[in-house]
């Protein structure tokens, strides 16, 4: 795994990442599930509780595509 | 055929559909399946779609056998054994607890020595399917229990694979002690030899079903299952086992990733059946004698499984967020209680196993969600010296990640004994931490200077220990939490 970033085995339901951003107030983790579905968990400063946003593959793939730096023209 | 094609699918439309409104409620759907069946069928004044269980028995234990092949195939075995000492431990109470409390009911039932087994398996074992849907809809992923719940169900999986082979002979109709010897001689060599196919065999199975096709694969996969799990059933093992053990062995060969895509429609369909079916089986008048056992029996395992998460977090060094939790979230029963009340029923024991059975689960199906919901309740209650003191102003906090920055704990003990910037300046302070990162030891927050975190300031060095004697905590400045120590690493206290 890359600097920062930590994978955990989750039997049964698929991998978990956390990913480390170096700051104190937010973080975020998404778990991967053996479906394709993602599970986007963003946790700040603000709450306790983490912000949960669920994401087909599809949608994963904009999303990642758009944070990588790919720009459309749409 | 028709006609019976009709009935089936009016009856899996409307399992389906009270099902997805039960989901809406966030109720599982294993219940909703059964309680289709229980409202449709021959023992519910109403209508009825089919007349009897034994018209849908074929498609029915395709969903049985179905169901376990897919436990077999999607068993981690090599997670499970990577698992460590400390999980094997939380399981092992988990399932001792709940199936020892399971055995005495069932003793105290007084319906016979082979119904208390079948009834410590069926409150004993909960489901994988309830549990991990619950931890997905609870958004509880991350928190630190989670791996330990997961890890607690599969290894209850593993423990339902040697509870069939040990039921088997207590379930076949043997005469004498030689008679049931012999059987239960068989069952293990039947197992042992599904076990060295496993071990040696996988590469020849896969090249037997592994077609790079997924439509073949399929058909030789399910084929392939029949055979065995037919096999397994003729020779006096259920096939239930014969169905777990193929999966595993399945699971060993290359194409056990397409192997498990593929099954899994076919496993979700048939098993519904599977659940419907035994719905049909149970009349609605019969719930009413057993209400009184079911309420005992579910009140019993709660407490039980509370019990158990408190185990578990005294293990693991969880707090009594995490305790609740546990315990709470593991208390769904469905698929593997189900199954156990089929194979009891089939082999003719107390018909009160059926409807106590259904209507346990109905109950911990409704209650589960509904208490690992609200399981900060439950962590109140449970008392400070039942887990480490040391926890105690988290005590309603979840853990809810684990730091990642543990891997740059260097030191864990030092003989210094005081602050040696206070010293120089000549201040007091209150308590002592220590930098894991550097071993450097600087006063607390509580103290007039703060040099720790001073220390961190100037050092980005995340984590301390505090130098308490009789305290024992670690914090994490970067994710402002305590940290818990990682799984792997055992525990000295």
């Amino acid at each position: 795994m890359g600097q920062g970033v930590h994978m955990q085995e989750l039997p049964g339901i698929g991998k978990r990442y956390d990913i480390d951003l170096g700051r104190r107030d937010s973080r975020v983790s998404v778990v991967v599930r053996r479906d394709g579905t993602r599970d986007l968990y963003v946790f700040t400063s603000r709450s306790a509780d983490p912000t949960v946003i669920e994401l087909d593959e599809e949608q994963a793939r904009k999303v990642s595509a758009v944070l990588g730096g790919t720009f459309f023209e749409a | 055929m028709h006609a019976e094609l009709l009935s089936l699918g009016a009856l899996l439309l409307i399992a389906g559909l009270i099902a997805r409104g039960g989901r809406r409620f966030g109720l599982p759907t294993v219940p909703c399946y059964m309680a289709a069946g229980i409202l449709f069928g021959p023992g519910t004044p109403g209508p009825v779609l089919v007349e009897s269980p034994e018209d849908l028995e074929l498609l029915a234990s395709l969903g049985l056998v179905l169901l376990l092949f897919h436990l077999g195939v999607e068993f981690p075995v090599e997670q499970v054994l990577a698992s460590g000492r400390r999980l094997f431990l939380a399981a092992g109470s988990y399932i001792g607890l709940n199936v020892t409390a399971g055995l005495v009911l069932g003793l105290a039932l007084g319906w016979g020595a082979a119904e208390a087994l079948i009834i410590a398996g069926a409150l004993g074992i909960s489901s994988s399917a309830i549990v991990t849907k619950l931890l997905i809809e609870l958004r509880r992923l991350t928190n630190a229990e989670t791996p330990v719940i997961l890890g607690i169900i599969v290894i209850e999986d593993l423990f339902l694979a040697f509870y069939l082979a040990l039921l088997h002979p207590v379930l076949s109709d043997a005469e004498s002690a030689l008679e049931l010897a012999r059987d239960m001689a068989v069952s293990f060599l039947f197992l042992a030899m599904l076990f060295a196919l496993a071990r040696y065999g996988a590469r020849l199975i896969g090249a037997l079903i592994g077609s790079r096709e997924d439509e073949l694969l399929a058909v030789l996969m399910v084929g392939l299952l029949l055979v065995v799990a037919g096999l397994a059933g003729e020779v006096g093992v259920s096939e239930a086992i014969g169905a777990l053990m193929i999966g595993l062995v399945v699971s060993r060969t290359e194409v056990r990733d397409r192997a498990e895509r593929v099954v899994l429609p076919l496993r979700d369909v048939f098993a519904a059946v599977f659940f419907v079916a035994f719905g049909l089986s149970i009349d609605v008048a019969d719930l009413g004698p057993v209400a009184v056992p079911v309420v005992i029996a579910a009140t019993m395992t709660l407490v039980v499984n509370l019990a158990a998460g408190i185990v578990t977090a005294r293990l693991f060094r969880f707090n009594q967020r995490a305790a609740a939790n546990v315990g709470l979230t593991v208390l769904g029963r469905g698929e593997f209680s189900l199954i156990l009340a089929t194979l009891a029923l089939a082999a003719g024991l107390d018909d009160r196993l059926g409807p106590f059975i259904a209507l346990y689960v109905l109950v911990l199906a409704i209650l589960s969600p509904l208490l690992a919901s609200r399981s900060y309740l439950f962590a109140r209650l449970i008392p400070d010296r039942l887990l480490r003191s040391s926890w105690r102003y988290v005590r309603e906090e979840t853990i809810s990640t684990s730091c990642a920055h543990l891997d740059q704990i260097v030191v864990t003990d030092t003989d210094v004994d005081e602050c040696r910037r206070c010293v120089e300046t000549g201040d007091d302070w209150v308590q002592l931490r220590l930098c894991t990162t550097c071993g450097n030891v600087a006063c607390c927050d509580d103290s007039r200077n703060k040099h720790a975190t001073g220390h961190y300031a100037e050092s980005s060095h995340p984590i301390i220990m505090t130098l308490e004697p009789g305290e024992d905590w670690r914090y994490c400045y970067v994710d402002e939490q305590l940290v818990r120590e990682p799984m792997t690493r055992r525990g000295s206290r």
